[in-house]
């Protein structure tokens, strides 16, 4: 997958990070959304039994988004780990703010209802994990 | 209000408690808005029907066939879980302003469809694996029920009422009862109403019927054992009671003395 160049033009920071070392921590603040520039990204979830893979975002990925579109300074749902050296952009914020309270009301609610299912969605993959042990 | 062949953009409709809002498979574009009510997601696993999520007022349904394009069906069932009310949106009014959203926007919106479509796939293989488990079990108590009640059951024919307990008490589906006993009878219906309503073992159902004029018994029992009716459209139904009155369990009783 390659870098849109409308994606990359409003990148206003990168950032080297090395194996396994943690780029967002979940229960952490803030609502920066970055794209991955080069190498890959676990996003992991905090279980009674340690951490969960829920998936692995790789080149164009964006990691970030779900508390961007929340809108509301909720703590980082999940935690993002490189899996090997990784690249990451930071997106403009205030820009991306701009865009995105500009757009109407019913679209902005159906992006933000598909954000809470998949925030949903990763809860019961979390707890049917738990449930039967799975890792 | 007239409206000259247009389909207004935006609709209100009601939904009475156990509607089908949306059936996994149909195509249909239309998103819909839970003005108030709660609505539950169903997604079918091997011809079950597993809730994977309950949605409240202000939540959106529809969206993934929307979001995906004409050609995906329907990736999974709504039901209203309780009276509701939803605003159905037309795509058309949709689709205009989504093509015009920046494509960053959109690309964020494409890779979280995929995570989520990715997630609900894994979701509902485990609620298969863990229904499956289940029926197991319920299979194994249905043989040790069979072989126990066939001792003891009286051949019938009458036509019952019945309908799933946590639906609406207007909810009359048609049955026939082929043969009763002390704890359970075996019942024939028309696949279409396992279509609206699930029927798998575990379903509880009331259901009245009248064992002679003037003698009706009301009862609540579950599927134990499901199979195929003889008459093609059917199915047949092996329900064990669990529960029936003091009274309607001596009309019975009667009922079934030779």
């Amino acid at each position: 997958m390659t870098i849109d160049p409308q994606v990359y033009s409003i990148v206003v920071n990168e950032e080297s990070f090395p194996d396994k070392s943690v780029i967002i921590k979940e229960g952490s603040g803030g609502d920066w959304i970055h794209v991955i520039l080069e190498g890959r990204v676990k996003i992991k979830k905090q279980t009674s039994k340690g951490l969960l893979t829920i998936e692995t975002l790789t080149v164009g990925d964006f990691i970030g988004a779900m508390e961007f579109l929340k809108q509301s300074k909720v703590p980082r749902f999940t935690s993002a780990i490189a899996d090997g050296p990784v690249l990451v952009g930071t997106l403009d914020a205030e820009l991306l703010k701009k865009d995105w309270e500009s757009q109407p009301l019913r679209l902005k609610k159906l992006i933000s209802s598909l954000m809470q299912n998949l925030e949903d969605a990763i809860t019961n993959f979390v707890d049917l994990a738990e449930a039967s042990k799975l890792r | 209000m007239k409206t000259e062949g247009k389909i207004p953009p935006v609709v209100r409709l009601q939904y009475v408690s156990g509607d089908l809002i949306i059936k996994e498979g149909d195509f249909g574009l239309s998103i819909y808005e839970i003005i108030s009510g709660k609505v539950g997601i169903f997604v079918d696993s091997s011809g079950t029907e597993i809730q994977v999520a309950t949605l409240d007022p202000g939540m959106i349904i529809g969206e993934m066939s929307f979001l995906t394009g004409t050609s995906s069906p329907r990736s999974a069932s709504a039901r209203a879980l309780e009276d509701c009310c939803l605003e159905a949106w037309h795509p058309n009014m949709i689709s205009t302003v989504y093509k015009k959203m920046p494509i960053i926007l959109g690309l964020i919106a494409g890779q979280s469809l995929k995570s989520l479509a990715r997630m609900n796939k894994t979701i509902s293989g485990y609620n298969s694996k863990k229904r499956k488990d289940e029926i197991k079990q319920i299979q194994q108590s249905s043989d040790r029920w069979s072989s126990r009640r066939s001792f003891y059951r009286k051949e019938f024919d009458k036509e019952c009422v019945y309908r799933p307990v946590n639906s609406p008490k207007s909810l009359k589906l048609i049955g026939r009862i082929k043969n009763i006993s002390r704890g359970g009878m075996q019942m024939v219906a028309k696949t279409s109403n396992s279509l609206d309503y699930s029927h798998v073992p575990g379903d509880k159902f009331f259901a009245s019927v009248y064992l002679k004029p003037g003698q009706q018994v009301n009862m609540t029992a579950k599927i134990v054992k499901l199979q195929k009716g003889e008459s093609a459209g059917t199915i047949s139904m092996g329900m064990a009671f669990t529960h029936m009155t003091q009274e309607d369990q001596k009309r019975l009783g009667f009922f079934l003395m030779p």
